[in-house]
């Protein structure tokens, strides 16, 4: 390496500030764990100060559209564009949520003396989910992908006393490792077709005709079961249900949002920089013929919503059932990208801006309920809308908005990916997403009839959660319904950070 | 100040009020002087609104400022390119004189409300509600749009609905406010399907821009016919909102409600809200509109009149002699006569608060009678009461020296013109009977209440004046009947701010074809100032639509104040001999014309065959639906459940059989293998591997193709 080079790296490092935050967060958790075995209490906080340390250097960051760490011989193998900025930004939201939420859970509080690996944890996963929606490079891709769901499989076991816990946690590891396996096969063919494991690179290098089209078909193939398996996508979901009904539930809310938003972010900047051929003025791609994602997205989405709609229905813990649900939102997400336009793109994030807050809310309150109550079966909801309304109707709200009625937040996503698939003509795929969503309505509601029109058989005495936690409910909730009244700041916002770079 | 403040103002008035619901609403159980709190937010908005009129009428006369967003930016939406929905203020002369008739009689209700609501068990509540009242019409009364328009509409509907149910346990106040909801969302709909045609053409809700399309010639399916259907449909929210014909029948049952109510939402603010919504459309109404609007009009303002003849309860009475004046007020505006109706809204809101209030003071003191048969000779013991409400009758008579008689007799001479430009003298005709009824009506009331002798002695011996609190309003409104705040000359209205200045008549936005004759533009004098004949330009600076309008409200001027004055006259003349003097019998006369009579006593039939058509028709047609419902959309339905319920059933079963038969066979199968491997291995995962490359080699198959 030349000291042009050297001075390349150097000077890229202001690029990944936040992720260079994240990291000094890292060591500081070590040691101050190390250092004050006793009092664990001041590890959250050190935590929230360094995300919301990293939100700002995002926030500044935002608008930049640059590779960073390029050299010379070969394009950079991160990128910082506002499309991944975005996401970034997603990503801290959420781990301040679920930062949040882990102190307020009385799981991972059970887990005192760790509370240290905890954290440390938490911050390998969101590095490693940083650096999955910046990656440009198939081998940054999987370094990031493995940081992610290395920690995460410990995370879902972090309760060792709780059978459940671990059972979870072993599941994961086998399957994740399995589909790693599977990615890093597809990654290997490619490297051996083009030789190359830059994105933009392979991008040139197969727009000429002569491309292989069924090795190249088998690798996209097995690329997309890793990331399909980190967005569980059906069938590639089998993981879900388990681990979501294993792991703590603020680690079920942080894999149902971060990791899913990683894991899309990767998949779209995947897809569109890999296989892009032109974009046209009305902003609808055109993609190489190698693949032909555009079909399989849209099989790959209806089987997802479909088959978690459906096994949604004979779900009788919440927990599960708000699995089953992820599924289905990972299908109805995959249709803004079979839209293959920059208005499915756009439509995606504001899904996901809305689906952050409505399913972390949703997690949280069955957090909360469970702290009381000890359990998640639907059952033991009867009459919770009596014996603690506040929580009973903060539910209310986010699963109303899970189901995508007027006027919360999950309506405004809908509404946009449906205006962009009647946009593309898709009307047949927008029907059976309309369909989905009635279907996923029965089980949401059931819900809440079992909350507010069962009467439960042993009395419930009246309850409530902390007053921080209710605060933090609070401040879930009215976002719901704000952003489903006034949900133009989410469309400017969206519209914003559909840039990726080069395109 | 500057146009932003002013829009700072605005909004803080428009949310207000709201505030002052929610806070009273939530904490009315538990802080038993939270009506106080309402009442001191009513009187901010007040207090805001007469800095913002002042502020308006004084530095921005003239101008309209808007403070707009995009509420809903929808990106280009496929065939009709980039559409927006902005929500927003309009502050101009209309909207601040408004807002300032409204704050202060919602006030003034507030305050009259404390004495005349005491000892009622939801205390709080009432005011809570009169809170939400306040906001939805300031909400109507600011929006630039005509969408806001709807929202706020519908939820002054709501709110009237509360309101007139508030006792709920009367079987006939609850009714009462179900027909009333009920007849304003049949109003309702024919102005949503307005507003979506306007939508349709011209992809915006905001009224200046619906404007300034218009005046660019796009019209509805570029057609003069649509452009006065659309008119027409925007102008049913008014029928049904301000009770007019056929819509009417809901006002005098609302009057469930308590007084205070009737006196600001049925009487001065929400019922003039459908005046005030052609007030906001009139640039696009289009001749033929017009002429219905003025059909309609008249009719409301007759047939109500006749019926307020023969009733016998205070409330009713003035009822219909609202639904009258709200009919004068639309026939103005039909006419033409914009600035004149648009006054009359006003003068209207100040005098009729005054009756009901003033009523509300007489109910309370004879103990909830509304029967004038059971009262008379409240004079001595009520002599504010009396006074005021004698006033406000005057102003209603139209009497010289009150407000009543300066904008009703603009209203007059806006009839009398068109007759003379037309040649339709029906609606001159109507204007001046009703005059005549009115007069006589209203002084019937005044002198059956307070002349006389009293006809239940026990009751009379227990009334007293009331408070002050009730009768400051009161006072307040009287003054507000009197001349001297409109214009300094006693019979000419047009010497005043109000008219000269502050209120003007629109430019016309509708295409020259689809207008009356005398509103099309004079080709050969474009501009405004050009009067023919130098001397008249000194007392006339403007021109209304064209030289020979102008020229015709003008002669018609002084024979319409004098015949109005003559009919007034006879009307109370007749009053007086009737009812004072005794020398002639009402009774006979109703006996020589028994069915006249008893179609007026009895309405004119208007609920008997509501409920003989439409009710019975919507009974017969829901039984109908009923049957389809049950047997064939619920067979439907029932069908397609049962199908998911097969699919879903399926799906279980794949889980369950095939799924778990996998595992449970795994499980046996590890359960030979080793007991170690059996304690850490459910057999689930590897056979979600295995189904995990079984789909991947079925999608290679799949996609192999192409």
């Amino acid at each position: 390496m030349n000291t042009n080079n050297l001075n390349y790296l150097v000077n890229s490092l202001y690029l990944i500030k936040p992720e260079l935050v994240i990291a000094a967060v890292i060591v500081l958790l070590v040691l101050v764990d190390l250092i004050w075995i006793k009092n664990k209490t001041a590890l959250p906080y050190i935590a929230i100060l360094g995300l919301l340390t990293a939100g700002y250097f995002l926030i500044d960051q935002f608008g930049t559209n640059t590779f960073a760490f390029a050299t010379n011989n070969s394009a950079g193998m991160l990128i910082v564009d506002p499309f991944g900025t975005f996401f970034k930004l997603l990503i801290v939201f959420a781990s301040i949520l679920v930062v949040l939420f882990s102190m307020l859970s009385r799981e991972v509080d059970n887990g005192l003396e760790r509370h240290g690996e905890y954290y440390t944890l938490m911050f390998g996963m969101i590095i490693g989910m940083m650096f999955m929606v910046s990656a440009s490079d198939l081998i940054v891709i999987y370094l990031a992908m493995e940081l992610v769901s290395l920690p995460s499989y410990i995370l879902a076991g972090f309760t060792k006393n709780s059978i459940r816990n671990s059972e979870a946690s072993m599941k994961y590891l086998i399957y994740g490792g399995t589909s790693s396996g599977i990615m890093l096969f597809g990654i290997s063919i490619i490297y051996g077709i083009t030789g190359s494991t830059n994105l933009y690179e392979i991008n040139s290098l197969i727009q000429a005709p002569q491309m292989q089209n069924l090795t190249f078909l088998l690798a996209g193939i097995l690329i997309f079961v890793g990331i399909g398996y980190k967005i569980s996508a059906a069938p590639f979901h089998f993981w879900t249900p388990d681990v979501y009904e294993g792991a703590p539930i603020p680690i079920t809310a942080y894999l149902s949002i971060a990791s899913k938003a990683a894991g899309f972010a990767l998949l779209i900047r995947f897809i569109k920089v890999t296989f892009i051929q032109s974009i046209d003025p009305n902003g609808f791609w055109h993609l190489l013929g190698i693949i032909d994602w555009k079909s399989f997205i849209i099989i790959i989405s209806i089987l997802s919503m479909t088959l978690g709609n459906f096994a949604a229905l004979w779900q009788t813990n919440v927990k599960r059932l708000l699995a089953y649900s992820s599924i289905a939102h990972a299908g109805y997400m995959l249709l803004g990208l079979a839209v293959m336009s920059n208005e499915g793109i756009t439509a995606i994030l504001i899904y996901f801006m809305a689906y952050a807050i409505m399913n972390l809310g949703a997690f949280f309150v069955v957090m909360l309920i469970a702290n009381k109550i000890g359990s998640e079966e639907l059952d033991d909801y009867k009459g919770i809308g009596y014996s603690a309304p506040f929580l009973g109707v903060s539910l209310a709200i986010f699963l109303v908005s899970l189901t995508g009625l007027p006027p919360t937040a999950g309506f405004v996503g809908k509404l946009y990916l449906f205006i962009a698939l009647v946009d593309a003509k898709m009307i047949a795929v927008a029907v059976i997403a309309l369909l989905n969503t009635v279907v996923s309505l029965y089980y949401y509601i059931k819900i809440l009839k079992c909350m507010f029109l069962d009467k439960s058989e042993k009395e419930v005495p009246a309850f409530s959660a902390s007053y921080p936690a209710l605060v933090l409910v609070f401040l879930l909730a009215a976002p719901v319904i704000i952003f489903g009244l006034y949900f133009t700041p989410l469309v400017d916002i969206a519209k914003s950070s559909i840039t990726l770079l080069g395109l | 100040m500057t146009e932003n403040v002013m829009i700072q103002l605005a909004v803080i008035i428009l949310f207000l009020p709201l505030l002052g619901f929610t806070a009273t609403l939530f904490l009315g159980k538990k802080i038993k002087f939270m009506y106080i709190f309402e009442t001191f937010i009513l009187i901010c908005a007040f207090v805001l609104s007469v800095v913002l009129v002042y502020t308006q009428l004084t530095y921005f006369s003239g101008k309209s400022t808007i403070g707009e967003f995009h509420w809903i930016d929808l990106a280009n939406a496929p065939l009709m390119g980039r559409i927006t929905v902005d929500l927003g203020v309009l502050i101009d002369n209309i909207s601040v004189l408004m807002i300032f008739v409204v704050s202060l009689i919602s006030m003034l209700v507030h305050i009259f409300s404390i004495a005349y609501m005491k000892g009622d068990k939801r205390y709080n509540r009432y005011f809570a509600y009169l809170g939400i009242f306040t906001f939805s019409m300031n909400g109507i009364v600011f929006t630039h749009n005509l969408l806001m328009m709807y929202i706020f509409w519908d939820l002054v509907g709501i709110s009237s609905y509360l309101l007139i149910g508030f006792w709920y346990e009367k079987k006939s106040a609850s009714d009462a406010g179900k027909k009333a909801f009920i007849a304003n969302r049949v109003g309702d709909i024919g102005m949503f399907l307005g507003i979506l045609l306007l939508f349709i053409t011209y992809h915006t809700f905001t009224f200046d821009k619906i404007f300034s399309q218009i005046s660019q010639g796009v019209i509805p399916f570029n057609s003069g016919f649509w452009l006065t259907v659309t008119g027409i449909l925007i102008f049913c929210g008014a029928i049904g909102k301000s009770a007019q014909f056929p819509l009417h029948v809901w006002l005098p049952d609302a009057m469930e409600g308590p007084t205070p109510v009737s006196a600001l939402i049925h009487a001065a603010t929400m019922v003039a809200a459908g005046v005030y919504l052609i007030v906001r459309v009139f640039p696009m109404l289009s001749g033929g509109a017009l002429e219905f609007i003025a059909i309609i009009g008249a009719i409301s303002a007759l047939i109500p009149a006749t019926i307020a003849l023969t009733q016998n309860d205070i409330k009713k009475v003035l009822a219909y002699s609202t639904i009258s004046q709200l009919g004068y007020m639309v026939m103005g505006l039909g006419v033409g006569a914009y600035s004149f109706a648009f006054f009359h809204l006003i003068t209207h809101a100040f005098f009729k608060a005054l009756l009901f209030l003033g009523s509300g003071s007489v109910i309370m003191a004879m103990h909830h009678e509304q029967d004038i048969r059971k009262m008379g000779g409240l004079r001595k013991k009520m002599p504010v009461t009396y006074y005021t409400f004698l006033l406000a009758t005057l102003a209603i008579s139209g009497i010289p020296l009150t407000s009543g008689f300066l904008s009703k007799d603009g209203i007059l001479a806006g009839t009398f013109a068109f007759g003379s430009l037309t040649g339709q003298w029906f609606f001159a005709a109507v204007g001046f009977f009703v005059a005549m009824l009115t007069a006589f009506y209203m002084f019937r009331l005044v002198i059956l209440t307070f002349h006389g002798e009293p006809r239940d002695k026990e009751k009379y011996e227990h009334a007293k004046e009331s408070p002050f609190v009730m009768a400051m309003p009161l006072v307040v409104l009287a003054a507000l009947s009197i001349f001297i705040w409109y214009t300094p000359n006693p019979v000419n209205p047009e010497q005043g701010a109000l008219l000269s200045s502050w209120v003007k008549t629109p430019v016309i936005n509708t295409p020259q074809f689809s207008r009356y004759e005398f509103m099309k533009n004079d080709e050969a004098k474009p501009t405004q100032n050009n009067v023919p004949g130098g001397e008249v330009k000194e007392k006339e600076s403007e021109v209304v639509y064209s030289g020979v309008y102008t020229e015709a409200m003008h002669q018609a001027h002084i024979p319409a104040m004098l015949l109005s004055l003559f009919v007034a006259g006879l009307g109370i003349l007749t009053a007086f001999l009737f009812y004072q003097w005794k020398k002639l019998d009402p009774d006979k006369l109703a006996d020589s014309i028994k069915p006249l009579y008893k179609l007026s006593y009895n309405k004119w039939y208007f609920d008997e065959i509501y409920d003989a058509t439409f009710i019975a028709a919507t009974l017969g047609l829901s039984k109908v639906l009923y049957w389809i419902d049950t047997y064939i959309i619920d067979g439907i339905v029932n069908g397609s459940a049962s199908l998911t319920k097969l699919l879903a059933r399926i799906s279980d079963g794949f889980d369950h059989y095939v799924v778990d038969g996998i595992v449970n066979f795994m499980g046996y199968l590890s359960s030979f293998i080793g007991l170690i491997f059996r304690r850490f291995q459910t057999g689930k995962v590897q056979t979600y591997i295995v189904l995990v490359v079984f789909s991947l080699v079925i999608i290679l198959f799949l996609f192999k193709s192409f």
